[in-house]
């Protein structure tokens, strides 16, 4: 296991988490730039639960998974007491992205991400796995303008009727409402909120419904779309959590999103629905007219990149030989994009 | 902090122990799905190491530790030690928290690592229960709905299942092709003769399900599930 050790040369440090730290390395094999994130299990008071549940779930899952739109699990190796997972090395990530105020992002760039989200979640969902983590921030993204969904650890297997989740997943601003009211039970629909929560991020480049506590979520949603009644979402009362609210009226979408034209109000319409059976799923997003309407979505070369990323990329000035591959390459991905 | 006895926090456990984890519930239809992959981790670890240089209840307790964080049904450690305490010296009272406490929590930790590794990471195994189950499913109205329900054909196939997996053998074959002769030794053993199907030692009747299954195979899986029950009191 020391040979994996040395396989990977850390370049710099990148992060630290709750449960692990994160470098860049190079993979001195491939030449590869990769992000290792080493598991904490140093200490004995953090060792005394073993290995981390939520890096066991990364494993387990990831090594299963393969594509274009997910975060891509390399390697995984164990030194000593550690545990060190071998990522894909990202750049940045949609919360730098949408946070980068010198940055213009227009309707093609977000096509382009909203795309790209949606087609490795519908590879997550066509293999029975919930994210449960959506936000900006999981989304990452690298200098070739590819995103990647990452952080997998809250993900989960879903079908089993028998088996109650908790519903205290996802971060409070992406959390749907059947969450907030307490569903011990649900499907995919929680990951097309969490999507259609961050498509309104990048249109407003401010969190659609930030809010400072559970009840203040539900507020702030319902304070957009009005209250949930029976007749709209039948079965919401028997939610464990279920609370009346004080009566909101609906705010048209098209005066949140006063630059935004109909197609993509259409989408934003479908993925944020109130009642969970009614949201559509990824397959239905896809093939909703504004993915085949014009502006067609940006090629990742062309994506916008954060102020940080540019200048480095500027200094290192590819050679034409790179810039050639890397032009045959957008060009494979462009054809991607709009198959 | 943790190496200090909280002893309020003891109290408070003492009253919360009213609902104990059921292990009969470790059954085939029961709620711990975990169980499964218990055995394949025990018999997977042992191909790779030698017998003799690891003690088989340390890794069985950390087998059962780590399943359950990765079928996402956890146990508490506390639980895994108090039973592993009692299987090694049965009657006695619940290990008080000391330094043997602490010995054996941190050796269940380290070996569940240690298990990871000679395991080379690869935890996400495909069990023959989901086979077995969309077989049997099928084969309810091949059968008619009564036959099933009136014989323990599928109850005794899953028995059958369970007990396999004390067999290291289990790792040999695919799943589907042992979900097949389970459920074939079962027919077998109730004597059901499927409708349209001349003889059950045929390997017709199974050729819906898997192509590659030959006969010599499928009766060579059978005599391993049977040959488990013979070895009850040995290893």
């Amino acid at each position: 296991m020391g040979s994996k050790l040395k396989r990977y040369e850390k370049i710099e440090f990148l992060g630290e988490g709750q449960f692990a730290t994160v470098y860049k390395a190079k993979d001195v094999e491939t030449d590869n730039i990769v992000a290792v994130k080493k598991i904490k299990l140093g200490s004995r008071e953090e060792a005394q639960d073993g290995i981390n549940r939520t890096a066991l779930r990364e494993i387990k899952l990831l090594q299963e998974l393969h594509h274009e739109n997910l975060i891509g699990l390399l390697d995984v190796f164990g030194h000593m007491s550690n545990v060190s997972l071998v990522f894909d090395f990202m750049d940045t990530d949609l919360e730098v992205v949408i946070k980068d105020n010198t940055i213009i992002l227009t309707t093609a760039n977000i096509k382009s991400y909203v795309l790209q989200t949606l087609k490795g979640l519908e590879y997550l969902h066509l293999n029975w796995i919930l994210h449960r983590d959506l936000k900006p921030n999981n989304l990452l993204v690298n200098a070739k303008g590819v995103l990647k969904i990452g952080d997998f650890g809250l993900a989960k297997m879903f079908g089993s009727p028998n088996r109650v989740n908790t519903h205290q997943v996802v971060t409070r601003w992406y959390r749907a409402p059947e969450l907030l009211f307490g569903a011990k039970q649900y499907g995919t629909c929680i990951d097309i909120w969490a999507v259609g929560c961050i498509l309104a991020e990048l249109l407003l480049r401010a969190p659609m419904f930030p809010g400072e506590s559970d009840l203040d979520q539900l507020t702030k949603i319902f304070g957009v779309f009005g209250n949930p009644t029976e007749e709209i979402w039948p079965g919401i009362k028997t939610l464990c959590d279920y609370i009346e609210f004080k009566t909101f009226p609906s705010i048209p979408l098209k005066s949140i999103f006063t630059a935004a034209g109909d197609d993509l109000l259409q989408l934003i319409e479908s993925m944020l629905v109130l009642n969970p059976i009614a949201r559509k799923s990824c397959t239905e997003c896809l093939k909703m007219p504004f993915f085949s309407n014009k502006p067609a979505p940006t090629v990742g070369s062309k994506l916008p990149l954060p102020q940080s990323i540019r200048k480095i990329a500027e200094i290192e000035r590819p050679s034409l030989k790179r810039k050639l591959l890397e032009g045959a390459e957008g060009g494979t991905l462009s054809k991607r994009l709009f198959v | 902090m943790k190496d200090v006895i909280d002893v309020m926090e003891l109290q408070r456990e003492k009253t919360r122990r009213i609902n104990p984890v059921d292990y009969r519930q470790m059954e085939f239809k029961g709620g711990f799905t975990p169980a499964r992959f218990i055995f394949e981790c025990v018999h997977r670890f042992f191909k790779e190491v030698d017998h003799t240089s690891y003690d088989c209840f340390l890794i069985a307790a950390s087998s059962l530790y780590l399943a359950s964080k990765i079928k996402d049904d956890p146990l508490n450690i506390r639980d895994i030690i108090n039973v592993a305490h009692n299987t090694l010296h049965r009657g006695s009272s619940p290990l008080e928290i000391g330094d043997e406490y602490w010995n054996m929590r941190d050796a269940i930790v380290q070996s569940e690592l240690l298990i990871m590794r000679v395991l080379k990471f690869e935890v996400s195994t495909v069990h023959p229960h989901k086979y077995m189950l969309h077989y049997l499913k099928s084969m309810e109205s091949w059968l008619g709905k009564e036959t099933l329900e009136n014989i323990p054909i599928a109850k005794l196939a899953a028995a059958f299942l369970q007990d396999f997996h004390h067999d290291p053998a289990v790792l040999d074959y695919s799943p589907q092709h042992i979900a097949i002769s389970c459920i074939s030794l079962s027919l077998q053993c109730y004597g059901v003769q499927l409708p349209l199907i001349e003889d059950l030692d045929d390997e017709a009747w199974y050729s819906v399900f898997v192509k590659d299954l030959q006969k010599d195979k499928h009766w060579e899986i059978m005599e391993k599930i049977m040959e488990v029950y013979n070895r009850e009191n040995g290893n």
